[in-house]
């Protein structure tokens, strides 16, 4: 029987896990290890938090009192140095250990900084952690000139909350449109193009270096020789696992921790969920799903694995971003279709696109229709069959195919 | 209040669906939804998620729980409980009574 747990990380994976684990009724010790004061939500660093709307004690996970009535024992602004799996148990930087039988690393990671010359500067920001947000969010005065590189979720979250703070925004990205395996070609396409039309100066290019400069730091597009001028620049180019302690601990590690299907990775003892986890299976490596859900799913599925209970069941990833004022979602894989059918028009929200593969929904992205997302997971998840034609037929309740029932009346 | 605030006629609210009544009506805080799951049955909670500025009678109702339009937080339709993050406090639950095909509301005050 396990006694006790050690969750190492407090994000939503590691908040996640520790909930779980009191809800499916585990009475042992239970003890969560964070770096920050207290665990906090992620999505509004590029949004509300960074624009300084809200606050750091507003975007808490849970709060203070949660922790106590679930008997949480909190290890705040404590790292850990290392994993002793053989004897139970993980060691703290200031040299204490804490006993465990399980231990699950949800650590995340770190903000990618590509050795792109000069991106050292402390002009050159990432954002990653609140801290982050605070350092770049002192940037964002009005007027100043902000250069983000890359242009997926974050990056452009962050031209929007930027935009709005009466910013100069440059974004950079080499790929056009970003994000079209994520959105599909057509709405990554107008959700790119938004950028522009809220005054975001987009750039088809890569930045090859950057330099300070007098009060600022310069940066050199590939392809051109002259350099612009910034007040700051934000490198949005993804996130690498944090896999150090895995390593030194012997487990199986490959760009992540590798876990199963329950997140138990090579060592029976320390399962691994959120960012930092990846489920290989047969020695192929699966992509990780680096999102707030997913992690929140992986932290109930170790908590099932700990409890040896079966885990909740399955569900299609879904994510959100919001960018200019309109909300995104998507459910699904919109990638693995040729068959797109359009609900409204692309580019006049409320609509939705739907990604059809032998007559059952696999994928939808919905701007402003969190009806046709909510209907599109259903549909995904219990393999309900659809006519295409239905799905963007605007008359047709989507509610209503989910429940298998013709249109009927409000009896 | 006895006999409650007559608010809508059950058939206005569609299976699986909810409508919001506007706190003029109500004199609550805040808008309360009336939310009708798949069995009929009609409930209602304060309108406003408590985790961000969204609607829950524009959420999807289903096995007796809301689902919140915006970041899919659940909440109970009976006792307003939250099933699940980012939301993590309860929704507001108030008493609801069906009569003659009428929705009567009962709501609760200083909530």
């Amino acid at each position: 029987m396990v006694a006790s747990v050690v969750v190492v990380g407090g994000g939503i994976a590691g908040v996640s896990t520790v909930g779980a684990l009191r809800d499916g009724g585990f009475q042992g010790d239970l003890t969560l290890i964070d770096a920050g004061e207290f665990p906090y939500d992620r999505p509004p660093l590029s949004k509300d938090y960074l624009a300084g709307s809200t606050e750091i004690k507003d975007i808490a996970l849970q709060t203070p009192q949660w922790y106590d009535d679930n008997r949480v024992r909190m290890v705040t602004e404590k790292t850990v140095a290392a994993l002793r799996p053989g004897v139970g148990a993980v060691e703290l930087g200031d040299g204490t250990t804490v006993s465990a039988d399980r231990v699950v690393l949800a650590m995340g990671g770190r903000a990618c900084r590509p050795p792109i010359p000069g991106s050292d500067s402390t002009r050159v920001h990432v954002l990653r952690t609140a801290d982050d947000a605070d350092r770049l969010g002192a940037t964002l005065v009005p007027g100043a000139r902000l250069l983000i590189v890359g242009a997926g979720l974050i990056g452009a979250e962050v031209a929007s909350t930027a935009g709005g703070l009466g910013c100069e925004v440059v974004l950079a990205d080499p790929v056009w449109p970003p994000l079209s395996a994520a959105f599909s070609s057509d709405v990554a396409a107008w959700l790119h193009g938004m950028h522009e039309k809220r005054g975001v100066t987009t750039v088809n290019s890569a930045v090859k270096a950057f330099k300070d400069a007098a009060g600022g730091i310069s940066a050199t597009f590939a392809g051109d020789s002259e350099a612009q001028s910034f007040d700051a620049a934000l490198l949005a180019v993804g996130m690498a696992a944090e896999t150090a302690l895995a390593e030194a601990a012997g487990l199986r590690v490959d760009r992540g921790i590798v876990v199963d299907a329950r997140q138990v990775t090579s060592n029976p003892a320390v399962l691994a969920v959120g960012d930092a986890a990846t489920r290989g299976a047969a020695g192929l490596s699966v992509n990780r799903s680096e999102h707030w859900e997913a992690a929140r799913h992986d932290g109930q599925r170790a908590a099932a694995a700990i409890l040896g209970i079966a885990p909740p069941a399955d569900t299609a990833p879904w994510f959100w971003t919001d960018r200019h004022g309109v909300h995104v979602e998507v459910v699904g894989a919109l990638s693995n279709t040729d068959q797109y059918w359009q609900r409204g028009s692309v580019g006049e929200p409320p609509f939705s696109v739907f990604a059809v593969r032998d007559g059952l929904v696999v994928g939808a992205v919905s701007v402003g229709d969190s009806t046709a997302v909510r209907a599109a997971r259903r549909l995904i998840d219990r393999g309900i069959p659809v006519d295409p034609a239905q799905l963007i037929d605007p008359t047709t309740d989507l509610r209503k195919l989910v429940r298998g029932r013709p249109t009927e009346g409000m009896k | 209040m006895k006999y409650g605030i007559r608010v809508a006629a059950v058939d206005d609210i569609p299976k699986g669906e909810g409508i919001s009544i506007d706190r003029s009506v109500t004199g609550t805080d805040d808008d309360i939804a009336l939310l009708r799951d798949d069995d009929g049955c009609v409930w209602a909670l304060n309108n406003t998620c408590t985790h961000a500025e969204a609607s829950l009678a524009e959420g999807w109702v289903e096995d007796g729980y809301v689902e919140c339009p915006l970041h899919s937080s659940k909440f109970c339709l009976k006792t307003g409980a939250v099933q699940g993050l980012p939301a993590t406090r309860d929704a507001v639950a108030h008493r609801v009574e069906l009569r003659d095909g009428d929705v009567y509301l009962f709501p609760r005050q200083g909530s």
